[in-house]
């Protein structure tokens, strides 16, 4: 996992001004607030008189990207292929007739073109349909981790005192199990594992991390001025931490579930692999290489295929995440 | 109780990493430096692989086959089994009996303990009331269970036994043994063979008459072999023996032998192939292909005696009531491209409840063990079998690849939802079946005791044994209890197993199992040797083994 460095304020120009758009709509914002230092004046973006947002600004960055490009079309596929996989493949690997056992370990032909694992089932068709329980167990894990972890972070980090005390001392209990044994032993507590089981033990697990970030850049983000001037004018603190302080720590919290995105999809791989996670006769890219594993020295193709879309799904995700980051990291740029 | 759980196949795949490992680092060593590899050294042992014995060496307490390889050099039984399935005799003169339940065994003279003591027939006695005694926990306990006076002897957990002598057993003198059955058993000769019924010296008991641990580390014995040294378990890594001269049965051909531990037949057998190791007794699936093109001559296959079977919980789910379920269930499985692909051959497809390495198999006696998908469906839908099922294994015995394999069979064949459950260990699911909590099918599989084709009938499925032994299916039936007993009771062994037949034949009727696969034995050994057997329960002949 790429360290994030914790939130500074991101851009505080534009973010200032529009917060202050929000907090006071009469006010003009070309003109200079009385209290604000000349620096932090916002600057007047050109092109056709409208302020580019940190959003705006990320994705002209990103677009101009090739990393950013080039994991957005292999994520594209990806997707495609978990939902639709029958446009890539005419077998359907659920079907127990397209098994021959008798054929099992052929090697990659014409007809297979991955060739057949162990039972003599189409490794091809598997491996595609295999990209369906990957992204559904890392999408899921990355936005219930995002919305727990971050919901719980925006309050201990605005409350701060004894709410705060009390979530980060709880995290960190959470925090001190490893990732993979903690879902063993939730698994295992659970029997028999499917999709929404590894997704809640994943969950469960690793929430901590995107609590700790969207705290951290709370507690940035309430210290600027806007947010003083709002709660000066008197805005609730619902208003403030929904409307003014949200928006401005949202961008780490963005980037940690990304780049965690092919984390967990490793980890459901993992799980699947030691037994626990996804089961047969489920299809699962961890499961596939878990029953080629035996027999690898016989047959190498039903190991060879899965891995390498399971190592391709977690590097797009993983790159996808490095280059939001960048595109939302003003320091780097 | 020998109910397998396929250990040794799982030991080989785990670890294959580290035989990968081990045959990268021995490579250098092994051209020449070592001692042992001197080709045709006279004194030279004869190496054989095995595992861990799970045990000290306490006859009566050895029920798995590593350590039972090595008693079996040590000691000589009263019976062994010939080519033909039939028993002859060892250590016995004789096995006499009128009525079944009355036998008189007697002793050839000249056999010795390798201490020089004289071999008496009370050895026996005292070796047999020793491992009958509740008091003393030996897990061959269960096999003495047909002598008169048994009971006194296991009167019950928390109850002590009022003697410590079997009122069965009796010495009549030096050379005669009479046993007195509590009723008549026709297979008994046929039990003598195993390891459970060696017997001790005077020098094994210690004062309180229970075999000493220091003795089951360096047993003495009346066999082919005697042992060198106490056997540390757990630190030695082989174990030495010497060839006993004055062994009054067929001697073997060579004065050392050694056994050495392995974690791994994969290892052992990168072992045998760089002159390490002379003799393998089951290699892993995976080394079949190239142990078959490598050895030649040298590779061994021969029918094991073990069955592997899927099991029904006929006494508490009423699902597989309907023996037509069970037919069809039988008829979707493919045991013929099972034990070629899964099993690369070191399973044969099963067709009878007994196995052909036993007398009594009949070829083909399991009509509905073939597969008929076609068949099977009409069956099944004709009958409106379930349309959901289970099938449970246990994960530590390697079983998995074969398990989903049927799973895929019956999808296929049935075209219904079955699900795979795994136990985590063989005693997870054995114990769910005691407490009558797991609903699905089973995986199953019995390594027999003694080669007598009674051992896959009356511990499987017996009523009796629903109550005590290993009757996980709960299957009951008089026409089938009603057979054993005949047999048990026949006058002469034909006549025996041809009841034992009739009562194999209500079974592949009723299948309250599905036989599967039949085991084999698929062995090996080094340029060394002109010559190995292995016999009945897997154990090798030394007399057989030539150095070449």
């Amino acid at each position: 996992m790429s360290d994030i460095r914790p939130a500074g304020p991101l851009d505080p120009e534009t973010q200032q001004s529009e917060a202050l758009d929000q907090v006071a709509p009469a006010t003009v914002p070309d003109t200079a607030q009385p209290g604000v230092p000349p620096s932090a004046q916002p600057k007047t973006k050109k092109k056709d008189g409208k302020p580019a947002s940190l959003w705006t600004d990320a994705w002209y960055d990103l677009r101009r990207r090739p990393l950013f490009i080039g994991s957005a079309i292999m994520i594209f596929i990806l997707v495609v292929m978990a939902i639709f996989p029958q446009l890539f493949t005419s077998v359907n690997p659920y079907d127990a007739a397209t098994c021959q056992l008798i054929d099992a370990r052929t090697p990659p032909s014409a007809g297979h073109l991955f060739g057949q694992d162990n039972q003599g089932c189409d490794v091809f068709a598997k491996t595609i349909y295999g990209a369906r329980v990957s992204i559904m167990v890392g999408v899921t894990t990355m936005i219930v981790t995002a919305l727990f972890g971050g919901l719980l972070g925006l309050i201990a980090g605005f409350r701060s005192g004894a709410t705060d005390v009390i979530l980060s001392r709880t995290t960190e209990i959470f925090f001190a199990i490893p990732l993979i044994l903690g879902a063993l032993l939730i698994l295992v507590i659970f029997g028999r594992g499917n999709v929404w089981t590894v997704m809640l033990a994943l969950s469960v697990l690793a929430w901590p991390m995107t609590f700790r970030i969207m705290r951290a850049s709370v507690i940035t983000a309430k210290n600027q001025d806007y947010v003083m001037a709002a709660r000066a004018l008197g805005a609730g603190a619902g208003r403030i931490m929904f409307r003014h302080i949200l928006p401005n720590a949202l961008a780490p919290v963005i980037v940690i579930a990304m780049i965690n995105l092919g984390g967990f999809i490793a980890a459901e791989a993992a799980l699947s692999y030691l037994g626990v996670g996804i089961q047969s006769p489920e299809i699962s890219w961890g499961l596939m290489i878990a029953d080629a594993r035996d027999r690898f020295l016989e047959a190498w193709h039903p190991l060879i295929f899965p891995s390498i879309f399971l190592s391709i799904t977690v590097l797009a995700f993983i790159m996808l995440g490095d280059a939001v980051r960048d595109a939302l990291d003003p320091k780097l740029r | 109780m020998r109910v397998t759980k396929g250990a040794q196949i799982i030991a080989g795949t785990a670890l294959l990493a580290l035989a990968v490992a081990a045959c990268g680092g021995g490579g250098g060593g092994s051209t020449g430096s070592s001692p042992g590899a001197t080709t045709g050294a006279s004194d030279a042992p004869v190496r054989m692989e095995i595992g861990e014995p799970q045990k000290l060496f306490y006859p009566s307490d050895t029920t798995e086959t590593e350590g039972a390889e090595v008693l079996a050099a040590l000691f000589s039984p009263l019976v062994s089994y010939n080519e033909n399935k039939e028993v002859v005799n060892e250590v016995a003169q004789s096995i006499e009996t009128e009525d079944n339940k009355v036998w008189t065994i007697k002793l050839k003279p000249g056999y010795t303990w390798h201490n020089g003591e004289k071999l008496i027939a009370q050895n026996y006695v005292d070796a047999w009331n020793f491992a009958s005694n509740q008091e003393n926990v030996q897990s061959a306990s269960y096999f003495f269970g047909r002598i008169a006076g048994y009971a006194d002897l296991n009167p019950g957990e928390g109850k002590t036994p009022s003697t410590k002598e079997m009122s069965g057993l009796k010495a009549v003198d030096d050379l005669t043994l009479e046993v007195t059955l509590s009723k008549p058993f026709s297979q008994f000769p046929v039990m003598l063979g195993y390891t459970a019924f060696y017997p001790l010296p005077k020098a094994a008991f210690g004062p309180d008459g229970k075999v000493t641990e220091e003795f089951a580390a360096k047993p003495i014995g009346q066999g082919q072999f005697s042992i060198d040294k106490p056997y540390g378990k757990g630190t030695d890594q082989t174990i030495d023996l010497t060839r006993y001269d004055a062994f009054a049965g067929a001697k073997p051909k060579f004065s050392k032998l050694q056994f050495k531990i392995y974690t791994s037949t994969e290892t052992a057998y990168n072992d045998l192939r760089g002159g390490e190791l002379d003799i393998i007794d089951q290699l892993a699936a995976s080394s079949i292909s190239s142990a078959k093109s490598d050895l030649g001559e040298r590779y061994i296959e021969q029918p094991d005696a073990g069955i592997g079977y899927i099991g029904f919980p006929l006494k508490y789910n009423k699902e597989y009531e309907n023996v037509k379920v069970r037919e069809a269930i039988a008829m979707a499985i493919d045991r013929k491209t099972i034990a070629e692909k899964v099993f690369s051959g070191t399973r044969a497809p099963a067709d009878d409840f007994i196995n052909p390495a036993i007398a009594g198999y009949k070829q083909g006696a399991c009509t509905v063990c073939i597969f008929d998908p076609a068949k099977a469906k009409e069956v099944y839908t004709a009958a409106n079998g379930p349309k959901k099922l289970e099938l449970g294994y246990n994960a530590d015995g390697g079983h998995k690849e074969w398990i989903e394999a049927v799973a895929i069979n019956l999808r296929a064949s049935l075209g219904i939802e079955v699900t795979v459950k795994p136990f985590e260990k063989f005693q997870a699911i054995l114990d769910e079946l005691d407490a009558k909590k797991y609903t699905g099918m089973f995986r199953m599989g019995w390594a027999i005791d003694y080669p007598s084709p009674e051992n896959y009938l009356t511990p499987i499925f017996s009523t009796e044994a629903a109550k005590t032994g290993s009757n996980y299916a709960g299957y009951s039936s008089k026409e089938f209890d009603d057979l054993l007993v005949k047999g048990d009771t026949a006058e002469t062994p034909e006549a025996g197993l041809e009841a034992y037949r009739q009562a194999a034949d209500v079974l592949n009727k009723e299948l309250p199992y599905v036989p599967v696969y039949f085991y084999k034995i698929n062995a090996g050994y080094s340029e060394h040797l002109k010559s190995v057997k292995i016999n009945l329960l897997n154990q090798v002949e030394w007399e057989s083994v030539e150095k070449a």
